[in-house]
């Protein structure tokens, strides 16, 4: 730490005697810092270089000025609105103008700074000592006292009360916040993740016998008249009443849903237990899936037509619909669960999709509790 | 659903030889070996098949004469139009889909029923003529101008009927742009992407940008659900609401990117590379400058 004592430097007298300069010089050599060379760029002052060095410098803080005040200038002044293609989009040079200028302004600073050091200031070279091994033995004795007197002067190992009190709200202090990060784990989620909205509600719907009506994205019932071989349908629960925690039908997370129309040739392997859950129930030709993927819960909706298989855009689970949604690529590794679906004439005498049960498994990514 | 049962009339119709050549010529093979007592049921046999078949002929010519000619009517084209497209397929197509559309094994799929939309879409696209098989055909520059296109439509289509190419202004007005962006985002988005650029789908196959699309080709490619996308008909989507989403992609293309350059809206993690390569290069060049000794 300290290999100099301060009585190998200069004393203040010789101190009195020297230049600045070298009274610099002499501190820095004091402090284990030696100058080996040093030089002023400009001995003669007023030259015509060193003016136009200064002249340089100083434009750069101008042009870093300049352009602050044109920020300023441009943000009271711009207008960022939106505007129909085909008319006048000034609004596009709006944030690149923000963002130039302030760009201008900060690296002008920097630039200036530096070029000062480089074109002005004295050149100079230092070496500065190493300390190199372990502490000395004074050194280590002394701070060794300071740290026992200290912990004596608190009377912590005779104050066993303060101690233990201490001890108690440090752990509180230190479990609130991980209550906070683990504590959702520890607490159920209760049967909330195990329904939809697409569950039977005779209290709403006593026509259908308290089968949910399906509908598209516009609150349009689907038919399957709407639908030609081979498209797709983002459906969805036609509940129109807000639920408990203020979502409806087309709000829930729990309700995207995709009905597809297969292509002619197509026909659904089903999972055990799943056979005729589609429309018409003796050889479905519209099926549907929960859109939410069983593996992170991201809306797998990617559907190609001719080999049936449904994508997921985050991670690349691949699913077969063919086989009922069976998870054939990626980090899935459940089906995605079907929804039973079938048919009822409405009052204009079309036929409308119905959803004839909720999902019969929870959607979307597993969770301990899910069976 | 009335749609599909024309097209299957249509097939049935067109097949209708097909089926009653097998069950004359298969039949009496299978027959030597049996009893004698089984010919008054091939005589039944071949009387039920001569009488669907005139069945399927009057039902054919019943369809033809009140669906008259699909195309004709309401794209303007003419008998000499679907000629002159006749002979371009003829050129072109034939060694791929076969002498009467149908189809080649192993090279190319049957055009009966996919209809003007399918054939306008894929040929003004360039991905037909298809230069090879792979795992999807890019788009490239169109081989036929659009009155030749126009016309091998017209000629697929009175062949094997189908949807056909609509006409007229096919954009919406700028009012429907709202509504075109909610169709966009609940029909479109998932695999084409929020700017409309594309995804990536499974082995190779994928999602085209919809950069250089025109009006006509995403209305056609909507109403034939080309490769692997799927179809959204008339009825899923009118086609107020398919202008309505044509007006709001072309407003999307067309519209400037407030935050300066986009590159290419081609996404989040494009643009953060290209944030760190220049940003971190720009700053190591500084860095370079600050540190150089001054000679």
């Amino acid at each position: 730490m300290s290999d100099h004592r301060p009585e190998e430097g200069p004393t203040a007298d010789e101190l009195r005697q020297m230049t600045s300069e070298e009274a610099m010089i002499a501190s820095a050599k004091a402090a284990g810092v030696h100058v080996i060379h040093r030089r002023d760029r400009f001995p003669i002052r007023g030259t015509r270089a060193e003016k136009r060095a200064e002249r340089g410098v100083a434009l750069a803080f101008a042009v870093s000025g300049l352009a602050g005040v044109a920020f300023i200038v441009y943000f009271i002044v711009g207008h960022w609105r939106w505007h129909l293609p085909g008319t006048s989009q000034d609004f596009q040079y709006y944030t690149p103008i923000l963002g130039g200028t302030l760009a201008i302004m900060l690296i002008f600073l920097g630039i200036g700074m530096v070029l000062w050091v480089k074109w002005l200031m004295p050149e100079e070279e230092v070496v500065q000592d190493r300390h190199d091994g372990p502490s000395n033995d004074e050194d280590n004795l002394m701070t060794e006292a300071t740290l026992v007197v200290g912990f004596e002067d608190t009377g912590l190992p005779r104050r066993g009360l303060i101690l233990r009190s201490l001890m108690f709200a440090g752990g509180a202090v230190a479990t609130v916040p991980l209550i906070a990060l683990v504590g959702g784990m520890l607490k159920k989620p209760g049967s909330q993740l195990l329904h939809t909205l697409y569950r039977r509600n005779s209290k709403l719907f006593p026509n259908s016998d308290g089968m949910v009506p399906i509908v598209d994205g516009l609150w349009r019932p689907v038919s399957p008249d709407d639908m030609e071989p081979g498209a797709i349908a983002t459906v969805f629960p036609g509940v129109r009443q807000k639920t408990a925690w203020g979502t409806d039908g087309l709000t829930d997370a729990a309700s995207p849903t995709l009905l597809i129309r297969l292509r002619p040739g197509q026909t659904v392997k089903p999972r055990a237990g799943q056979a005729g859950w589609g429309w018409p129930s003796e050889s479905p030709e519209y099926i549907a899936f929960s859109k939410i993927c069983t593996h992170a819960g991201c809306p797998a909706s990617l559907y190609e037509q001719q080999t049936g298989r449904l994508l997921c855009p985050c991670h690349q689970s691949q699913f077969q619909v063919l086989e009922d949604a069976k998870p054939v690529f990626g980090p899935a590794t459940r089906s995605l669960p079907k929804l039973p679906i079938t048919v009822r004439e409405g009052d204009d005498g079309r036929l409308y999709f119905y959803a004839v049960s909720d999902f019969h498994e929870a959607i979307g990514p597993g969770f301990w509790e899910r069976r | 659903m009335k749609d599909d049962d024309d097209i299957d009339v249509e097939r049935e119709f067109g097949f209708e030889p097909a089926v009653s050549a097998t069950g004359a010529a298969a039949a009496p093979s299978r027959e030597k070996p049996r009893p004698r007592k089984r010919r008054g049921r091939l005589r039944r046999r071949l009387g039920a098949t001569a009488v669907l078949s005139l069945a399927l002929v009057s039902m054919g010519s019943l369809y033809a004469a009140f669906a008259a000619s699909p195309s004709a009517n309401d794209t303007g084209l003419s008998k000499t139009d679907i000629q002159a497209g006749r002979q371009l397929y003829q050129v072109s197509c034939i060694t791929c889909h076969g002498a009467n559309l149908d189809g080649i094994v192993g090279q190319g799929p049957s055009l009966i029923g996919v209809g003007g939309a399918a054939v306008y879409f894929q040929v003004s696209t360039g991905r037909m003529p298809a230069t090879g098989q792979g795992a999807e055909n890019p788009r490239k520059e169109a081989k036929f101008d659009e009155q030749q296109t126009e016309q091998l439509a017209a000629y697929v289509e009175s062949v094997g009927g189908g949807p056909s190419v609509p006409q007229g202004s096919l954009r919406g007005p700028d009012d429907a742009i709202a509504e075109g962006g909610v169709l966009y985002r609940l029909n479109c988005a998932s695999c084409h992407g929020v700017t409309g650029k594309g995804a990536p789908l499974s082995a190779g196959k994928v999602a085209p940008s919809l950069n250089d699309a025109t009006d006509r080709q995403m209305v056609t490619a909507m109403l034939s659900g080309p490769e692997q996308m799927p179809v959204f008909s008339n009825n899923q989507l009118t086609p107020d609401q398919k202008r309505a989403i044509v007006a709001y992609i072309q407003t999307l293309k067309a519209s400037k990117d407030p935050g300066g350059a986009g590159i290419d809206r081609i996404g989040p993690v494009s643009e953060a590379i290209v944030a760190w390569v220049g940003g971190v290069g720009a700053i190591m060049i500084a860095i370079l400058w600050i540190g150089a000794r001054n000679r």
